[in-house]
């Protein structure tokens, strides 16, 4: 999973990516309304944190340029302005959920978490597929009932993949919902870290589709895109 | 007070002037009578005349009329004076001196005053000496009954009294109508300042005459300089508390991260620094009703926002948010006022109902006399509350329930706002069988 933060003040912007890094994240920063918009708009994030005042360009004109855009990912608007014409403006901007400052990041994780699992079209907080039970809000992993020790790389490609079940997602595709913009893509890192979960999970849940990518689960309609 | 001191010296000195005017009249006649007597006393001792004395005055013939006259011979060498002729109405009687005839060291050969008379009167006497040569030398007394005088001063006082009483009301009166109508239009300026301090009006209004005008303009000049102050104070105090939010999460997530003493300290002191950053907002925003008078709020477009709005808060609950009843309302009051009062109440159902909320508008039957009313009702299938808990909850600054997520100045603030344009807010039972938030606010 990868996440964008735009948040102008510095010393709040490192909580939020340390924050959301521990809790098992990719994270790519931003510090001003163009640049958050510039990224949100190349970059395929699974949701975004923004804040209202931003220099250069406010976070509602960079929210409603995302949508007019065709952007659909997960806007979570974090601010200082809580009366309810902020809100009503935040929402009918298209945004998918508002949280006034000051705040509790346990809130801004918990929320997180609601809108990527939303977007991915699930209920509950635990993925299953087969024998493995995946716990978002925990970030553990249980297979037959015993958990499983995975490093936050091998965490957030498992993650990605049960979001996504019944989906063959690509290796470009899961190189760029993985690592954070200063990353070192290089997409052979992938079949290792594959090959490592695989091993760990001791369960082959992951299949290989030739030529295309990675497959969990059995091939459906995809739910998260099927339903806007 | 200045009136009545100008009117009694005026009275005092017109009464002086009146009594030496007459006392002069007076002494006027009695020296006409003294120069006939002169002019008989020389004719006696020329020997041209035989008779003195008829001055044509009936009263000097009467006996104690209180006029008289007295002529009397001096001797110079025995220092004498003899009464050489005298009126008939002196009868034997002798009038007083004024001056002493035989006194070397007098000034003067003629005098005049008041004197006590034989008869007990209080006469006015003029007195003369005359030296005719020959030793004959006589000392010649005129008196008159002083009560002349005085009646004519008292009756001159009394229409001078009378008069003055009349001139005294009339100014009483006069200065009465003058402040009673003349004032009127500063009695109209009281009660413009009076409605603006109410919060009635904005400014003082209306045409007032050019003495008043001018103090009306500085007035609203003022009103707008102070209205512009404590917009700016407000402005400022909401752009500080909004300001300091950042820093407090950057706090607050700092301190979450952390499990010493400091961090704990920290928690607990930002959660502090928190609640006052809230109140210090509502109250800006509270400071901001003053200036918000006659504005009005269309009710539609605002419950349509809160209908989009709230299913997207909360999303994942799966609650039906929906508005029933009068369409077309305008609520007699601020935006803002209008968006806090619904919208908590709409969130607090939110946050305890089990599926629905349910908004119903409706126009309360007007009673004569008072504005007409709206009564927005918010209801919810929620837990609700026990009669005894639903007056509790509408108190000032109570959260009911501490765990549930808000300041706890929702409920105070519906209150506070509701209070202020003179509305009602209440808790009642819901046939849903939840809470039933009703507002009675002000309709146009």
């Amino acid at each position: 999973m990868r996440l964008l933060v735009v948040e102008d003040d510095k010393d709040l912007n490192r909580q939020l990516v340390t924050a959301l890094q521990n809790a098992g994240y990719a994270v790519d920063a931003a510090f001003d309304g163009e640049e958050g918009h510039f990224l949100g708009d190349t970059e395929p994030y699974d949701a975004i944190v923004l804040d209202l005042g931003l220099p250069r360009l406010d976070g509602v004109s960079v929210l409603e340029k995302w949508r007019r855009a065709g952007r659909r990912t997960p806007v979570l608007i974090l601010t200082a302005r809580d009366r309810w014409s902020d809100k009503v403006q935040g929402f009918d901007a298209g945004a998918d959920d508002y949280v006034t400052k000051p705040f509790h990041m346990e809130e801004i994780l918990a929320r997180l978490r609601a809108l990527v699992r939303r977007a991915a079209g699930h209920a509950t907080s635990e993925f299953q597929v087969g024998p493995v039970l995946l716990d978002t809000r925990s970030s553990k992993v249980v297979v037959d009932g015993n958990p499983v020790k995975l490093t936050s790389h091998e965490y957030r490609l498992l993650a990605y993949l049960m979001h996504h079940q019944g989906r063959v997602v690509s290796r470009s595709e899961l190189v760029e919902h993985l690592y954070d913009q200063d990353f070192d893509r290089d997409s052979n890192t992938i079949e290792v870290f594959i090959g490592r979960l695989r091993k760990k999970l001791g369960v082959d849940i992951i299949e290989t589709v030739r030529g295309l990518g990675y497959l969990v689960g059995e091939i459906r309609p995809e739910p998260g895109k099927a339903k806007r | 007070m200045l009136c009545t001191l100008i009117l009694l010296t005026a009275g005092v000195v017109l009464s002086e002037l009146n009594r030496r005017a007459v006392t002069q009249a007076f002494d006027e006649r009695l020296r006409l009578y003294m120069k006939v007597l002169v002019a008989d006393v020389a004719a006696l001792t020329d020997g041209t005349a035989t008779e003195i004395g008829n001055l044509g005055e009936p009263q000097f013939q009467i006996p104690l009329s209180g006029w008289y006259w007295q002529i009397m011979k001096l001797d110079q060498e025995k220092d004498t004076a003899a009464v050489f002729r005298t009126s008939r109405s002196l009868f034997s009687a002798v009038l007083p001196h004024l001056i002493n005839p035989n006194d070397p060291q007098r000034t003067t050969d003629a005098g005049d005053g008041f004197l006590q008379g034989p008869d007990h009167r209080r006469l006015r006497i003029l007195e003369q000496m005359i030296d005719l040569g020959d030793n004959n030398r006589f000392y010649i007394t005129v008196a008159g009954n002083s009560v002349e005088i005085t009646n004519q001063t008292r009756q001159f006082n009394t229409a001078l009294l009378i008069a003055f009483g009349f001139v005294g009301a009339a100014l009483v009166a006069s200065t009465i109508v003058q402040v009673r109508f003349g004032l009127r239009p500063l009695a109209r300026l009281r009660q413009a300042v009076i409605n603006i301090r109410r919060g009635e009006a904005e400014t003082v209004g209306g045409a007032f005459p050019v003495e008043v005008a001018p103090l009306a303009l500085e007035l609203n000049q003022l009103l707008d300089a102070n209205r512009e102050i404590v917009n700016r104070a407000r402005m400022q105090v909401g752009n500080l508390a909004h300001a300091l939010k950042t820093p407090l999460s950057v706090l607050v997530n700092e301190a979450e991260t952390d499990d010493s003493a400091l961090a704990a300290k920290l928690r607990e002191q930002t959660g502090i620094m928190r609640e006052q950053v809230q109140y210090y907002l509502d109250r800006a925003r509270a400071a901001a009703r003053a200036a918000s008078i006659g504005s009005v709020t269309e009710v539609d477009p605002v419950i349509s926002a809160f209908l989009r709005t709230f299913p997207k808060i909360y999303r994942d609950r799966n609650i039906t948010f929906s508005a029933s009843g009068v369409t077309g309302l305008r609520f007699r009051g601020e935006r803002q006022d209008f968006e806090d009062m619904a919208g908590n109440l709409i969130d607090n159902a939110g946050k305890w109902t089990k599926s629905r909320v349910e908004i119903s508008v409706a126009v309360l039957p007007s009673v004569p006399g008072a504005p007409t009313m709206m009564k927005i009702a918010i209801d919810d299938d929620g837990p609700g509350l026990k009669p005894e808990d639903r007056k509790e909850a509408t108190r000032r600054g109570r959260r009911l329930d501490e765990t549930t997520t808000g300041s706890g100045l929702g409920l105070s603030i519906v209150v506070d706002l509701a209070g202020l344009y003179h509305g009602r807010f209440y808790l009642d039972e819901s046939p849903y069988g939840g809470l039933r938030a009703v507002l009675e606010l002000p309709t146009v």
